[in-house]
């Protein structure tokens, strides 16, 4: 056990910081979002230096994957980190042309990422397909909740190459720790917006973040943020074992409901508005937790990765993950 | 970064696990129904706690000078997630290991390290905790337990309240103003008192939490040896602090929970039907709650395992880890329906023990207090 950032983590940090000073941000992102865009230059960018590699490289792994993802989901970028840095690469041991939008059949609906994707990746129980789109190959979507999104059209979702057997299994496990990660890297974002706006704005002849009725809810907003991030880091660096990925991803979907409810309700009318970097955060948090079906659905896939309860593949998905946790290391 | 347990740690985890699998009895769940206070709980520890020591498995992570064998952090946080857990076999002896020797080791003079902790370490004597009192709770520098020099003695006169183990207790961890005239966190001083000594009473505060759980303890006129007072005179303040940095997350109230979760988890599968789909749902919920306990609780081992000073990162894992438990019992009990209510069942001994977790060692509010200022920097009211 050890939770301090070792010399290549931090280099990597440093790395992805710098890259997202450069293509990121959250005034970008307000605009992007406007759009309904994916963001081409950081995509192409984080593909450049290198980072899609970084799950599979050997000298890092997931963990350093999961990182990066919550990093780009701090800095508010809207790329697919989740799906090409993270789960595609940790599942498949390969990246894929982005950008990757993925898709899971049993959870029908708006796709993130989908209108602008190079490749689509479909889940459908425990198989997965990938199909190669054109551009604008799936329209935009218009949506409020701050990524690019579109809705899958039926002739892709039988199409594309089979990934053999088990992969449906193993995406979703890797999409539900990077899910995990972007939950936790927006929220932090939604906190801090929140926190510098209230140290700020003076009310009643004091800050309105000296009041001990609005420290308590900020203090529990942020006991849920460093829980959520330290869980996605772990089941990362665990391989996105099936229970403790779904465990991350069931923590961080909760929590982005509560986290999304307080900043709002602490950041006053500001934080409805367009120049206020709040929205930016708080909207996708809302597309981040009722992905993959939501908190409950990863709730179900922890109770039955711990207790095999009703589905009877408890046993089979230990063994997944303990082979999955040495091939991670 | 490394989320896996070392070779020794894994091993050490699983030496205790052997030990405690044949060393609790059959019905232990029953024994341990009313809390570590209990009187058949203390008893039990009498001989269970030596019997840890004698296997190298009471303090392993103290130094080698006082009994241990300068194992890492991280077995002192396995022992307590398994001991804990399982109800707390070492009776109230788990606060000695936890925050009581650290606290000699930190701030005692020679002759009391030579006087305390090798008793410690034997597994042979129970420490009650005198902090609250009658008008100081939350804000316990409002205490006025007063410690009076008289000669070489301290005179202490006042009443500690909520004093759980008082009742076994041999020593108490004993916090008092030992300046009349000082205020707030200055002129307090800790003393080491004997509870045989003459002027103490211990009375039970009757609770709804557990047998013999509260208690008050009344100081008349008891003369304290002056070697009885650790570290420097007015100085107790720091002394408490240090020890509340490893009592927060000493007893690690997630994994008591997680324990209850599985628990009810089997019971739920032997039931016959398979649960529902809500019914899923809910215990996986109760599971990430746990986890989060686990994860936050694990950071602050992390940084005592480095060396650094303990941070708010304490007050973080303790809400997250008060959460969990109450969290898990309240669905224990939902989940179990109107079987929990009579005494002693599954649900009402975990719901019973987890009732305290918002209000023992510092209410959640004062840790939301403190993570504010310290971890969030917001400006005090």
């Amino acid at each position: 056990m050890d939770f301090e950032l070792g010399e290549e983590q931090r280099a990597i940090g440093e790395a992805v910081a710098a890259l997202l000073a450069k293509h990121a941000g959250w005034e970008r992102a307000a605009t992007l979002a406007r759009e309904g865009a994916c963001d081409f230059a950081l995509d192409r960018a984080l593909g450049d230096a290198g980072f899609l590699e970084v799950a599979t490289s050997g000298e890092t792994g997931l963990l350093e994957a999961a990182l990066v993802v919550e990093a780009v989901a701090h800095a508010a970028g809207a790329v697919a980190a989740g799906a090409s840095v993270l789960a595609v690469p940790a599942a498949l041991g390969r990246a894929l042309p982005g950008p990757v939008a993925l898709v899971d059949l049993a959870h029908p609906g708006p796709v993130r990422f989908a209108s602008d994707a190079g490749t689509l990746v479909v889940l459908e129980g425990d198989a997965a397909r990938t199909v190669p789109l054109a551009s604008g190959a799936i329209p935009r979507l218009e949506t409020p909740y701050g990524y690019p999104m579109g809705r899958l059209p039926e002739r892709l979702a039988r199409g594309g190459d089979d990934l053999g057997s088990g992969a449906g299994a193993r995406l979703r496990d890797a999409w539900r720790a990077a899910l995990a990660a972007e939950l936790a890297g927006t929220m932090r974002g939604a906190l801090e917006a929140t926190l510098g706006y209230l140290k700020e704005r003076r009310q009643f002849g004091r800050p309105l973040a000296s009041f001990q009725a609005v420290q308590h809810r900020l203090a529990a907003c942020a006991v849920q943020v460093e829980a959520a991030r330290w869980l996605a880091f772990e089941a990362a660096a665990q391989g996105a074992p099936a229970e403790g990925a779904a465990v991350a991803a069931t923590y961080a979907a909760g929590a982005a409901k509560r986290v999304f409810a307080e900043t709002h309700q602490l950041s006053g009318a500001i934080g409805y508005t367009r120049e206020h970097p709040l929205h930016v955060f708080s909207m996708r948090l809302q597309a981040l937790r009722l992905e993959l079906g939501g908190a409950a659905e990863h709730a179900r896939a922890a109770a039955r990765a711990r207790w095999g309860a009703g589905s009877g593949t408890s046993e089979e998905g230990m063994r997944d993950a303990a082979a999955r946790q040495a091939a991670a290391r | 970064m490394e989320f896996d347990w070392s070779p020794e740690d894994a091993a050490f985890r699983r030496a205790l696990a052997a030990f405690l699998e044949q060393a609790l009895p059959p019905d232990w769940d029953e024994l341990a129904k009313d809390g570590p206070g209990s009187a058949v709980q203390a008893a039990f520890a009498r001989d269970f706690c030596p019997a840890l020591a004698e296997r190298g498995l009471l303090v392993p992570h103290w130094p080698a000078a006082y009994g241990g064998r300068d194992a890492s952090p991280w077995q002192h946080a396995i022992l307590g997630e398994e001991l804990w857990s399982r109800g707390e076999p070492r009776g109230p002896q788990y606060m000695n290991v936890n925050w009581i020797g650290p606290a000699l080791m930190r701030f005692g003079s020679e002759a009391q390290k030579n006087a305390h902790l090798p008793r410690i370490a034997r597994g042979e004597v129970f420490w009650c905790q005198g902090f609250s009192e009658p008008d100081a709770g939350s804000d316990l520098l409002a205490l006025r337990t007063l410690a009076v020099r008289d000669g070489s003695d301290y005179v202490v006169n006042g009443s500690k309240l909520w004093t759980s183990y008082a009742n076994h207790a041999d020593f108490c961890f004993l916090l008092a103003r030992s300046d009349p005239a000082s205020r707030r966190q200055r002129g307090l001083s800790v003393l080491l008192v004997p509870m045989d000594l003459p002027g103490i009473e211990v009375r039970e505060v009757p609770s709804v939490v557990g047998e013999r759980y509260f208690h008050e303890v009344v100081f008349r006129d008891v003369r304290v040896p002056e070697g009885a007072r650790l570290g420097a005179e007015g100085e107790g303040w720091e002394v408490v602090g240090y020890a509340l940095q490893y009592e927060r997350v000493g007893a690690p109230r997630y994994a008591r929970a997680a324990r209850t979760l599985d628990r009810l988890a089997e019971r739920l599968a032997a039931a016959g039907a398979p649960p529902s789909d809500e019914v899923l749902a809910r215990i996986g919920e109760a599971r990430a709650l746990c986890e989060a306990g686990r994860v936050l609780s694990y950071r602050v081992v992390d940084r005592r395992a480095r060396g650094e000073p303990p941070s708010a990162d304490t007050n973080v894992a303790r809400v997250a880890g008060t959460f969990a438990e109450q969290w898990v019992a309240d669905l224990a009990l939902e989940l179990g329906g109107p079987e929990g209510l009579e005494a002693g069942s599954f649900a009402d001994a975990q719901f019973r023990m987890a009732m305290t977790a918002g209000v023992a060692v510092g209410a959640t509010e004062v840790q939301l207090d403190l993570i504010a200022s310290r971890f969030l920097g917001l400006p005090r009211e």
